[in-house]
C-alpha cells in the first residue's frame, strides 16, 4: 500500500511539470500586428459557420488596394512544423501595402496543428526570432491537427471525392484534405471553407507556402498543376536570373489527390502554386532537433551527406537559415503576383513594401516584425 | 455526430484507464508491473484532461 | 557533435543492458535507456534539463491510438473466448474441413490474412482470429511453437497485404508518393509467401495424440450457435467495410470503437452470462507488457530524436555503399522494426526511398519490398510485438527463441523476396501499372 502511494506521488510529480508545459504551449498566443496595409480582418468560419468556436477557425487578413483588380490568397502553416510559410505570411501582413487588387493572407491555415506538438519527434516547444526590439516568440507546431480537435482517426483515410486511400494520419493533414466537404472531418471543413473563400471571392491565385527536407526530391521548388505551369516557369527563370537563387518547377501529379496544388486548380478558377524551401530540420539523418538547428539549418550529418551527393539541394557550412528560406518565399510570391499582373492587367495585384530575398537575408526576417507593445491594441490579433 | 463520437472516445479512454488503475491497485507483489501500469496511465490521463 | 551523440547512444545501450542484467523487464529496461539517454543528452545541452520530462511524456503519446486498438481488440477476443464461441467455430470448421488438409491450411491462412489486410495491423489478425486458428492448427496436429511460428509470419504478411499497409502509408505520406498501385506489388508476394509458409510449416502433422485429447476436452456451452458467433464479427467487419464503401455518408468510428462495439455485441449474444468488466480487467493484465512497450518505445523514440541518436542511426544507414546496403537490408530493416516499430519506417524508410528513387529505383515497388521485411522485425526484441502476441494466442509457454527458430525457412524466403523486389524494382514496375489499370 505504501509503495503504491509513493509510486502515485511519483506519477503526479512526473506529470505535473510536462502537463503545464504542454497546456501552456496549446494556449500560447502569438500577437500578430495588422500592418498599415491591412484593411480588415475576418475569420475563416465566415465561409463555413460550422468552424466557429473550434480550434480550426483562423484569421484572414485582407490587404485591399484603392483600385480594384485581381485577388490572391497566401496560406502559411498548412503544415505548422514548416514555419517559414507562416513567417513569410506575417512579413506580408505587417509590411505590405496594396495599391491595386486584394491580397488575402491566412498565416495559420492549420490553426489546430499550430497548437499541437509532435510525439516521437522531439521538437522544441517554441522558437524565437531576433528583432530590433527583442525576441518574438512563436509556437512550434505539428504537421497534423491536434487529436484534441479531431479524434479518432479512421483506420485509413479515404480522400473526398476520389476515395483515394491515404494514411490515417492524413485525415488531420490539411494538405491532403482539399477540396474538403462541409459536413466532413474538421480538417475537411477547413479546406472546404477555404475553397468557398476562393470561389466566393473569385480569387485568382493561391500560394501555399511550405518547407521540405533537403533529401526530398520535391524541394526548393514551385509545385504547379498544368494551368499554373507556364507562370511558374516564368517566375522560376526570373528569380534565377535576377536574384540568383534556384527554385525549379515541379509538375503537380494528377493522380495524387488532396493536395492544394492539385485540388484548388481542379475545383475552382484559381491558379494554385505550392512553394517549397529546404528545411533541414525536417530531415531524418540529422543531429538533435533544437531551436538553433530549426533556425540556422546547420547540421554535420547533412553536410557529410551533401559531400556524398545525397541531398537534392546545395548544402555547405552555412546551412539553410530561416532568413534565406523566408526570403526565397517572399521573392517567389512577389514574382508570381508580378508575372500574373503583367499577363492579365485587368486582374493585376500590385503590392509594395514587402522585402525580397536579398533584403531579408541581409537584415533578417525579424527586422520586419513590429513591436506589439508599441502598436494600438485594436491592430493586434492573437493567433 | 463527430462530437458525439469524440465524447465516446473519452469515455472509452476513461474505461481503459480505470482498468489499468484498478489492476495497479490490485497488483500485490511485483513492483515493476506497478510501475508499468502507471507508465501506461500517463498518455491516457493527459488525454482525458485534454492537455495533449 | 557526432562524438557526443555517439556517447548518448552508448549510454542508452548500457542502461538497457544494466536493466536486463538487474533482471528488470524489457519494458523497464527500455524506460531506463530512454531516461538515462535524455539525462546524458542534457549534459551535452540537448534536450535541456527542464525539457526531459516533457519529452518522455510527449513521447508516450506516439502510439496512443495503437494502444487503444490493442486494448479493445483483446477485450473483443476475450469476450468471444469466454462465451465459448471460439471453441465452437474451431470444432465446426475442423469437422467439415479437417479431412482435406491442404484446403484446411489454405483457408486458415486466408482467415489470418483478412483482418490484418483490412486494418494494416498484424496484431488485429492475431487478436481477432489468432486463438481459433491456433486451436484449429493444433487440431491438425501441429505443435505449439510451430503454430506460433505460422501465426507470426502470417500476421506479418497480413499487415503487409493490401489494401492497408501502414509502413507503405507512412512512407508514402513522408515521401509524397501517392498510395496507389500497391495491390499487385504487395498482394502477389503476400499470397505466394503466405501459402509457402503455411504449407512448409504446417504440412506434416506432429503431435496428433495431444491434439485429439484437447479436442475432446472442448466444452461448448449450451445454446451456442453460428449466429451468436457471426453477429459480433458482422458488427466489426460490417463497420470497417461500411466506412470503405460509404466513407462520405458515415461518420469515422475508428478501430477502437469498432472493436468495442463488437465486444458489446459478443457480450450480448453470449449464451453464458459474462462479467464484462471482469473480463476486460483480466485482459488488461495480459496485455500490460505489450501496451507498456508501446508507451516506452514512444518515449525512447522521442529521446533518440531530441538527442540526435535517431539521426546518427539514420545517417549510418544512408551512408552504407549501395551493394552493401542491399545485403544489409536483411538485418537493418527487421532490427529497426524490433527497436522502433512503425517509427522505423519514418526514420530509415523515408531517406532510403528518396535515395533509391534518385538512383532510378521504382519507389512503389521498393516500398512494397521493404514492407515485406519490416513485419519480420516484429518478432525481434526488444519490442517483439507480433512475436509475443503469436506466442500468447497460441498458448505456447516454452522458450521464445525456440519458437522464433521455427520461422527460419519462411524468414529467409521473405527476406530474399523483399530485397530482390527492391533491387529489381524498376523491372517490376509493370505490377504498379497493372494495379492502377
Amino acid at each position: 500500500m505504501r509503495t503504491k502511494i509513493i509510486l502515485l506521488i511519483c506519477l503526479v510529480f512526473i506529470l505535473i511539470w510536462p502537463a503545464i508545459q504542454l497546456y501552456q504551449h496549446r494556449h500560447f498566443q502569438i500577437p500578430i500586428v495588422a500592418g498599415p496595409g491591412v484593411t480588415r480582418v475576418t475569420k475563416l468560419s465566415h465561409y463555413l459557420p460550422a468552424l466557429k468556436g473550434t480550434m480550426a477557425d483562423t484569421w484572414i487578413f485582407w490587404l485591399e488596394g484603392q483600385e480594384s483588380g485581381g485577388k490572391a490568397l497566401i496560406l502559411g502553416n498548412s503544415h505548422a512544423n514548416e514555419p517559414e510559410g507562416m513567417l513569410a505570411a506575417l512579413v506580408v501582413i505587417e509590411n505590405g501595402l496594396v495599391e491595386r487588387g486584394t491580397l488575402l493572407v491566412i498565416p495559420q491555415f492549420n490553426h489546430s496543428a499550430s497548437r499541437a506538438t509532435r510525439p516521437g519527434d522531439g521538437y522544441p516547444l517554441y522558437f524565437n526570432i531576433d528583432t530590433k526590439w527583442g525576441k518574438k516568440k512563436f509556437r512550434m507546431g505539428n504537421r497534423e491537427a491536434s487529436p484534441l480537435d479531431q479524434w479518432p482517426d479512421p483506420d485509413v483515410y479515404l480522400h473526398y471525392p476520389d476515395k483515394q486511400l491515404l494514411s490515417f494520419l492524413d485525415a488531420r493533414n490539411v494538405n491532403r484534405t482539399w477540396p474538403g466537404r462541409p459536413k466532413g472531418l474538421l480538417m475537411e471543413q477547413v479546406t472546404y471553407a477555404a475553397m468557398e473563400l476562393i470561389r466566393q471571392e473569385k480569387v485568382d491565385l493561391v500560394i501555399d507556402i511550405h518547407g521540405a527536407e533537403t533529401m526530398f526530391p520535391v524541394t526548393n521548388c514551385i509545385v504547379a498543376p498544368e494551368k499554373s505551369a507556364k507562370l511558374a516557369t516564368m517566375v522560376s527563370l526570373t528569380v534565377k536570373a535576377t536574384e540568383k537563387f534556384d527554385n525549379h518547377v515541379e509538375p503537380s501529379p494528377p493522380k495524387f489527390r488532396g493536395l492544394s496544388h492539385r485540388e484548388i486548380g481542379d475545383y475552382s478558377d484559381a491558379m494554385p502554386f505550392l512553394l517549397e524551401a529546404p528545411i533541414p530540420f525536417l530531415d531524418q539523418p540529422t543531429g538533435p532537433k533544437t531551436e538553433k538547428f530549426l533556425l540556422d539549418g546547420k547540421d554535420p550529418f547533412l553536410l557529410r551527406l551533401s559531400r556524398k551527393n545525397k541531398l537534392f539541394v546545395p548544402y555547405d557550412e552555412t546551412g539553410w537559415p530561416i532568413d534565406k528560406r523566408v526570403g526565397q518565399h517572399l521573392s517567389v510570391t512577389l514574382e508570381i503576383l508580378r508575372q500574373y499582373s503583367r499577363r492579365t492587367p485587368e486582374r493585376s495585384i500590385i503590392i509594395h513594401n514587402v522585402p525580397r530575398y536579398a533584403e531579408v537575408v541581409e537584415k533578417g526576417v525579424g527586422y520586419y516584425f513590429q513591436d506589439p507593445s508599441q502598436v494600438r491594441r485594436d491592430r493586434i490579433y492573437l493567433n | 455526430m463527430a462530437k458525439f463520437i469524440m465524447i465516446t472516445y473519452y469515455l472509452l479512454t476513461a474505461f481503459i484507464a480505470t482498468l489499468f488503475f484498478w489492476n495497479f491497485w490490485q497488483e500485490k507483489k511485483k513492483i515493476d508491473r506497478q510501475i508499468l501500469y502507471l507508465l501506461v496511465l500517463i498518455p491516457l490521463l493527459l488525454r482525458l484532461l485534454r492537455i495533449k | 557533435m557526432i562524438a557526443k551523440i555517439a556517447v548518448v547512444l552508448i549510454s542508452m545501450v548500457v542502461a538497457y543492458l544494466v536493466g536486463q542484467w538487474r533482471r528488470f523487464s524489457v519494458e523497464l529496461s527500455l524506460f531506463l535507456a530512454a531516461f538515462l539517454g535524455a539525462g546524458c543528452g542534457a549534459i551535452f545541452s540537448t534536450p535541456p534539463w527542464q525539457e526531459i520530462l516533457r519529452h518522455l511524456v510527449e513521447g508516450s503519446f506516439t502510439y496512443l491510438d495503437v494502444i487503444l486498438v490493442f486494448s479493445t481488440a483483446t477485450i473483443f477476443m476475450a469476450v468471444l473466448r469466454e462465451s465459448g464461441g471460439i471453441d465452437y467455430v474451431v470444432q465446426a470448421t475442423m469437422n467439415s474441413l479437417g479431412k482435406i488438409r491442404p484446403l484446411a491450411l489454405f483457408i486458415l491462412m486466408v482467415i489470418v490474412l483478412i483482418p490484418g489486410a483490412l486494418t494494416g495491423a498484424g496484431s488485429v489478425s492475431l487478436l481477432v482470429v489468432g486463438a481459433p486458428v491456433a486451436a484449429a492448427l493444433h487440431h491438425l496436429g501441429l505443435s505449439r511453437p510451430r503454430i506460433a511460428a505460422i501465426l507470426f509470419i502470417l500476421a506479418g504478411l497480413s499487415a503487409a497485404a493490401p489494401p492497408v499497409n501502414i509502413w507503405a502509408m507512412i512512407l508514402c505520406a513522408g515521401t509524397a508518393i501517392p498510395y496507389v498501385g500497391f495491390e499487385l506489388p504487395l498482394g502477389l508476394p503476400v499470397i505466394f509467401l503466405g501459402t509457402l509458409t503455411i504449407f512448409s510449416l504446417g504440412w506434416r502433422p506432429e503431435k496428433i495424440a495431444e491434439a485429439k485429447e484437447n479436442w475432446e476436452k472442448m466444452d461448448i456451452p449450451k445454446g451456442m450457435s453460428w449466429w451468436r458467433i457471426a453477429l459480433p464479427f458482422m458488427v466489426l467487419f460490417g463497420l470497417i467495410l461500411a466506412y470503405r464503401l460509404w466513407p462520405f455518408n458515415l461518420p469515422v468510428l475508428g478501430l477502437p470503437l469498432q472493436f468495442f462495439l463488437g465486444s458489446i455485441t459478443a457480450w450480448l449474444t453470449s449464451p453464458k452470462k459474462l462479467n464484462f468488466f471482469l473480463i476486460s480487467r483480466e485482459t488488461m493484465v495480459r496485455i500490460l507488457p505489450l501496451v507498456s512497450t508501446m508507451v516506452v518505445i514512444g518515449m525512447l523514440q522521442q529521446v533518440m530524436t531530441a538527442t540526435g541518436v535517431r539521426g546518427l542511426i539514420s545517417y549510418a544507414v544512408i551512408s552504407i555503399p549501395l551493394v552493401l546496403l542491399f545485403i544489409s537490408l536483411a538485418v537493418i530493416i527487421p532490427i529497426s522494426e524490433g527497436v522502433l516499430t512503425y517509427g522505423a519506417a519514418a526514420i530509415l524508410g523515408i531517406p532510403l526511398i528518396w535515395y533509391l528513387d534518385s538512383l532510378g529505383y521504382h519507389a512503389t515497388v521498393a516500398i512494397s519490398g521493404l514492407s515485406l521485411l519490416w513485419p519480420l522485425g516484429d518478432g525481434l526484441p526488444p519490442t517483439a510485438l507480433i512475436g509475443r502476441l503469436s506466442v500468447m494466442v497460441s498458448n505456447y509457454e516454452g522458450s521464445y527463441w525456440s519458437f522464433l527458430r521455427k520461422t527460419w525457412f519462411p524468414w529467409i524466403i521473405i527476406t530474399l523476396a523483399g530485397i530482390l523486389m527492391v533491387i529489381f524494382s524498376a523491372k517490376l514496375s509493370f505490377l504498379v501499372r497493372w494495379s492502377t489499370g
